[in-house]
């Protein structure tokens, strides 16, 4: 299968935080913290064409996606499944890229 | 949005939310990042920012492949549903799903704009800017001198396509009616008109399935300007005194 896989072991843990500094108008009081791992980010590990993914299934012509550029050319993340990652690590073309949403 | 940091990598996660926004976190420096922006908002990195942020255009797929048929896709193991069918294994399904108020937000064809701000949203939220409903949808652009928010419903009145200047530059704001998302793109016009699902200017060029051609029809590349689809709370407490076309 072509799915790429999203990283396991993140164990909720609440963020650590440090004392400060805040940029200036950041009110810390306003932070609402969500145990770290609740949210998995999505490492991405492999991709396929997207030509290939709709012949096949995988998305539909109106899944609706989201569509960065990276050092390789345009990557579709879906977004029905970022709402949940949030975020999308990976590297292309030798660069880090992240995606959030 | 490039997640290195002095040239080493580091890995990013979900650690609440800060003005109803969910909020970036690296455990390897304990620092909190604003989302859109990039920029660190606490902690030991303030002042540091994970740039430049880059463009997210929210699309189908079928515009997608019309854009660039070379385009990549990375799907994760998360349910999701195409074509009638559910897909991926990880997760629950159905409109709960554990997700929170992004998925409570999104419709099939895209963001609900009817949506209503989750209770735990709300205690987060800075001054709100009330010169727009809170859930409203739009499109925001910001460069180094303009933050300006065009709303959806605006661009509709204005017949789905026109243009306007940032920074000296014009630029085109209209509709893909095929994926029903508002974009901006730079263009060298003086007016726009729509015309089917086709975006007319009067200098000859269109954009029809999502691509910039010609007079001749040989496709043009597209520079865009910094954007994102949000809605109005969002934008304006990310960019307070934002502009907003229209007003």
């Amino acid at each position: 299968m072509m799915f790429a896989a999203v990283a396991v072991g993140q164990v909720p843990v609440m963020p650590q935080l440090t004392n400060g500094p805040a940029k200036p108008g950041f009110d810390i009081m306003r932070f609402s913290p969500t145990a770290v791992g609740t949210f998995e980010t999505f490492y991405v590990t492999q991709t396929e064409s997207l030509k290939n993914a709709l012949a096949h299934g995988r998305v539909a012509p109106d899944t609706r996606l989201l569509v960065i550029n990276t050092a390789a050319g345009r990557l579709a993340l879906i977004t029905e499944q970022m709402v949940y990652h949030h975020i999308a690590q990976g590297r292309a073309g030798n660069k880090e890229w992240m995606a959030t949403f | 949005m490039v997640p290195t940091i002095d040239g080493k990598l580091h890995h990013f996660t979900n650690a609440g939310l800060y003005d109803g926004l969910f909020t970036l976190y690296n455990a390897e420096t304990h620092t909190l990042w604003n989302h859109v922006t990039g920029e660190a908002e606490y902690g030991p990195l303030v002042g540091r920012t994970l740039g430049p942020p880059g463009n997210e255009l929210q699309m189908n797929a079928k515009r997608a492949l019309d854009e660039d048929s070379s385009t990549q896709i990375a799907i994760s193991d998360r349910i999701y549903f195409a074509g009638g069918h559910q897909l991926g294994t990880a997760g629950a399904s159905g409109p709960a799903q554990g997700r929170g108020q992004g998925a409570a937000n999104q419709g099939t064809t895209g963001p609900n704009p009817n949506a209503v701000m989750n209770g735990r949203f709300t205690p987060t939220l800075g001054k709100e800017d009330l010169r727009r409903p809170r859930m409203e949808l739009g499109l925001g652009l910001w460069s180094a001198n303009t933050r300006r928010y065009y709303p959806t419903t605006t661009t509709r009145e204005y017949g789905g396509a026109f243009l306007d200047r940032l920074d000296g530059r014009t630029v085109l704001i209209y509709m893909d009616q095929a994926s029903n998302t508002p974009a901006a793109v730079y263009v060298k016009s003086a007016h726009a008109t729509t015309k089917d699902n086709d975006v007319l200017l009067d200098n000859g060029e269109v954009i029809r399935s999502g691509v910039l051609l010609d007079r001749a029809g040989k496709r043009l590349p597209m520079e865009r300007p910094q954007q994102i689809f949000t809605r109005w709370y969002g934008f304006a407490l990310t960019f307070p005194g934002t502009e907003i076309f229209g007003n």
